[in-house]
């Protein structure tokens, strides 16, 4: 009896009808149709496709140093896609971590090249506070806007990532520029500031840690906190959490400080493992923006998120391994890829049509019991 | 002799959440009858309706209509053959004059222009054929909830529709005013017009229909005679058992001592220069229900947002929550000092569809010790405070993971309905705490209130239905006009008829006899 009831509940829980199930599925044959057209891609510029997708498939796995750096540059790009995934999750649509990316970045710049401290470990680490605090209180802007006087988050957010790289490329040409470089950039970074390798050949710093355990943080604070209790009630239908009695004011300006943290980290963490000194127009451009899109790919799940951005980056990685061997593959395919992925999965129709006559099928079944 | 105009041949409608709302129905509707289509609430029959209409898509069978078999694309398609549709929420445009409502997507040129004057000949023309006694220049927005279905309905005529379905064309009108739709409908039926009713109000039907169909569960039970049918009957066959209408029986009588679960005291608020609410003052005592009866939009909704602390515009007037004063304090606030609150529409402010049962259950009180560890929240209480809900208000689901958008609208409210109760408030509001769901569910709910009021909880019970009104209720105010204007100190001995009267305005009681919603 109870191993019937066992077997029952058990098939219910691995039915499609099962919303959880549902998405999984739907991710992986999303997946699966963006590699497809992109093998269909590869036959049509390429003179070997097989080849060539293996090399995207496995390239990055062929030499340790390939793999390290899929390793250093993922991390910024996962802090995005974790910002970017707070604030949808508290349907917040603040598209502003663009603009904290570059504006953080002076941040971490004017502390880098001053020598506050002596200490190789204290050195990063006011970098880093300095970006995240910065971060976190630029962040609030357009969400504090929206709460109080009804202002239009994202317009608002989107002419500020204009407004916060305007600055930045003013603050770095007359405060922290040198005349050795052409173009805006800024001095060298002080050896002190820099992050260093705690295992060269994978490129693994202290910050691949330090996203693991903001990422664990962020997994909990999110499905079992109150804070994430709010932020879910919030995003699912903001007139239910105000009716709850959830402030939507503070929790607007709590998830656009935790996103705008999130941001001065990733700006930190990129800037100060990979370069020696920050061009705004170049450094940290874009960062934010893809965050959106790795939220997106993550089911803004911090976990789902930070293995996105690790997917990505490995393609990436395997197109630009295959540019080596053949040069007629754009390493663009990879927006291919990651479009194709997002289309499918934000698709409410896709697929649909097979769940529902699953369900169907389990309504009618359930009828006849 | 008698033509079949529409025939449903096993019509079945799948929902892309999985409910299935109707499965294999058969039936047939023949020219010039009233036919009743009547089921719990929930039951299937606006799907129903939807799909003659062309609004949905059947997932299976066919509706064949004169003959023949339709594919409709759209509501267009439908009025196209001579179908039309009364909603239940209006649909019309209240800046418009009721021409120009009528007129829409139909109108009569001359040249490149509207023919203003024909228009409004024809629709004169043909409002006085029907006896409708509108002036159709008016503007849609000074007319009452009945004449404004009257333009809903000549909307249709102007369409020439030939089969005219009315979806619960009742439940907004006074008792009055549902006499007069009757003779018109009746006068519809001799000119040869087809009327498909729906409601589930059994009086209702079994006045004014030839035949009744009745669907249970999305399932057609077949289609009588309303001759051949007593209303006994017609009960079993949308519920499957006698329903328990006397709620009296249930109720203890406990003092409370008199003591005040709310005190309201000259309410006034005004909207746009006019007062929406008017010196209102009643009080709820502990171990009672207090009824509020009147016609949808007469300050109802605005007296309810003014004591849970939703309401933007700035009132006038002191309130009471527990004996406390709540002053400007937000629904938080409110809820702290002893206020629970069942809101009007459910999926809009009552529930977030897509999160799990649990999460809906807990979201009034998230923070209380029970369910929260140190630093996160008991996963595991949160759990066994859902699953001993879910089990003592016989919510229909596989677990408490299931998101909400995939129950019925009854499971939905026993949610939201059980979540409150959870609160432990000593005041309650419970705005239209029953609408649009099953009786099943209805009457749970209702058994849920009194027993909450056995306990010596204060219920405001605010309802556009009057039968729950009067079955509940200890006391009854009937608010018109954004006042007070009846008090009923024994809510078992009201005229149903009488309400009615105070409900439209036609009579109103004295100062004196009013003060004592807030003095007795």
């Amino acid at each position: 009896m109870t191993e019937n009831k066992n077997k029952a509940s058990l098939k219910s829980v691995l039915s499609i009808s099962n919303p959880k199930v549902f998405d999984a599925v739907k991710m992986m044959i999303s997946i699966l149709i963006a590699l497809a057209i992109t093998f269909v891609v590869l036959c049509l510029v390429s003179s070997n496709p097989v080849n060539a997708m293996i090399t995207i498939l496995t390239g990055p796995l062929s030499k340790t140093r390939y793999i390290g750096a899929v390793i250093e540059s993922f991390i910024p790009y996962a802090f995005a896609g974790l910002a970017a995934g707070v604030l949808f999750s508290a349907g917040a649509f603040n598209l502003g971590a663009e603009g904290i990316f570059i504006l953080s970045g002076a941040v971490v710049t004017a502390i880098a090249i001053t020598p506050v401290t002596t200490s190789p470990v204290l050195h990063p680490i006011l970098c880093f506070l300095g970006a995240m605090i910065f971060g976190g209180v630029l962040m609030i802007l357009p969400s504090f806007l929206k709460a109080k006087f009804g202002t239009n988050e994202m317009v608002v957010s989107l002419m500020l990532n204009s407004i916060y790289a305007g600055i930045a490329a003013y603050v770095v040409r007359t405060f922290l520029g040198t005349l050795k470089r052409g173009g805006n950039s800024s001095k060298d970074y002080l050896a002190t500031a820099k992050i260093p390798y705690l295992y060269q050949p994978l490129r693994i710093t202290a910050c691949f840690f330090l996203l693991i355990a903001v990422t664990i943080i962020l997994y909990l604070v999110m499905k079992k906190s109150r804070l994430g209790y709010q932020i879910r009630l919030a995003g699912s239908n903001p007139r239910f959490a105000e009716y709850s009695g959830i402030s939507a004011f503070k929790l607007a300006i709590s998830t656009a400080a935790i996103a705008g943290v999130l941001s001065g980290m990733g700006a930190a963490t990129c800037l100060l493992t990979q370069t020696t000194f920050y061009t705004p127009s170049q450094s940290l451009v874009g960062i934010g923006f893809s965050g959106m899109l790795l939220s997106m790919l993550g089911r803004n799940n911090p976990i789902g998120i930070v293995i996105a951005a690790f997917m990505i980056k490995y393609l990436e990685q395997g197109t630009a391994v295959l540019y080596f061997v053949d040069t007629s593959v754009p390493s663009e395919i990879v927006a291919i890829v990651e479009g194709i992925i997002i289309m499918l999965i934000s698709s409410q129709h896709f697929l649909r049509k097979f769940r529902e006559r699953r369900l169907l099928k389990e309504g009618l079944e359930e009828h006849a019991e | 002799m008698s033509e079949t105009i529409l025939k449903l041949d096993k019509v079945t409608k799948v929902y892309p959440n999985g409910t299935v709302a109707n499965r294999d129905i058969n039936m047939e509707f023949e020219k010039g009858e009233i036919h009743s289509v009547v089921g719990e609430n929930g039951a299937g029959k606006s799907t129903l309706m939807k799909m003659i209409f062309g609004i949905e898509k059947p997932s299976s069978g066919t509706i064949t209509y004169k003959g023949e078999e339709t594919h409709f694309n759209s509501s267009m398609d439908a009025i196209h053959v001579g179908i039309g549709m009364v909603h239940q929420h209006f649909m019309l445009i209240p800046s418009f004059s009721i021409v120009d409502n009528i007129i829409l997507g139909e109108e009569p040129t001359k040249g490149v222009f509207i023919d203003t004057k024909e228009a409004a000949k024809r629709c004169q023309e043909l409002s006085d054929k029907y006896d409708f006694e509108l002036d159709v220049t008016a503007k849609v927005s000074t007319l009452s909830v009945a004449k404004r279905q009257k333009v809903e309905i000549l909307k249709t005529l102007y369409r020439n529709a030939e089969l005219i379905i009315l979806d619960e064309p009742t439940s907004v009108l006074t008792p009055q005013e549902t006499e007069k739709l009757f003779d018109q409908l009746r006068f519809f039926k001799e000119q040869g017009h087809t009327i498909i009713f729906i409601s589930h109000k059994l009086e209702e039907v079994k006045q004014i229909s030839d035949k009744i169909s009745v669907i249970r569960n999305g399932v057609s039970k077949g289609t009588y005679l309303n001759s051949e049918l007593t209303m006994e009957q017609l009960t079993n066959l949308i519920i499957g058992r006698d329903l328990d209408n006397d709620m009296d029986e249930y109720k203890t009588h406990e003092d409370f001592h008199n003591e005040k679960a709310l005190e309201v005291k000259g309410l006034h608020m005004e909207r746009n220069g006019k007062p929406v609410l008017n010196n209102v003052s009643f009080a709820v005592k502990c171990g009672e229900i207090l009824g509020v009866a009147g016609v949808e939009g007469n300050g109802q909704q605005e007296l309810v947002k003014c004591i849970t602390g939703l309401e933007e515009t700035k009132y006038t007037g002191e309130i009471y929550i527990c004996g406390k004063t709540v002053g400007d304090m937000n629904i938080r606030g409110r809820r702290d000092i002893g206020m629970a609150y069942i809101p009007e529409d459910r999926m809009v402010d009552g529930v977030a569809g897509n999160l799990p049962i649990s999460d809906n259950l807990i979201s009034t009180y998230y923070t209380r010790e029970d369910i929260n560890g140190k630093v996160f929240m008991d996963s595991k209480a949160i759990a066994k405070v859902s699953d001993n809900l879910i089990k003592t208000f016989a919510v229909k689901t596989k677990n408490a993971d299931t998101t909400v958008n995939s129950l019925s609208g009854g499971n939905v409210q026993k949610v939201v309905v059980a979540r409150e109760y959870n609160t432990n408030s000593k005041f309650m509001i419970a705005e239209q705490p029953t609408h649009g769901i099953d009786i099943g569910s209805a009457e749970f709910v209702h058994h849920k209130l009194i027993e909450m009021r056995n306990a010596g909880a204060g219920i405001l019970l605010v309802s556009a239905d009057l039968n729950e009104v009067v079955d509940l209720s200890d006391r009854i105010i009937v608010m018109f006009n954004g006042k007070i204007a009846g008090y009923f100190p024994d809510a078992n001995n009201v005229n149903e008829s009488d309400l009615g009267m105070y409900m439209l305005g036609a009579k109103r009681q004295s100062e004196e006899e009013i003060g004592g919603a807030l003095n007795d």
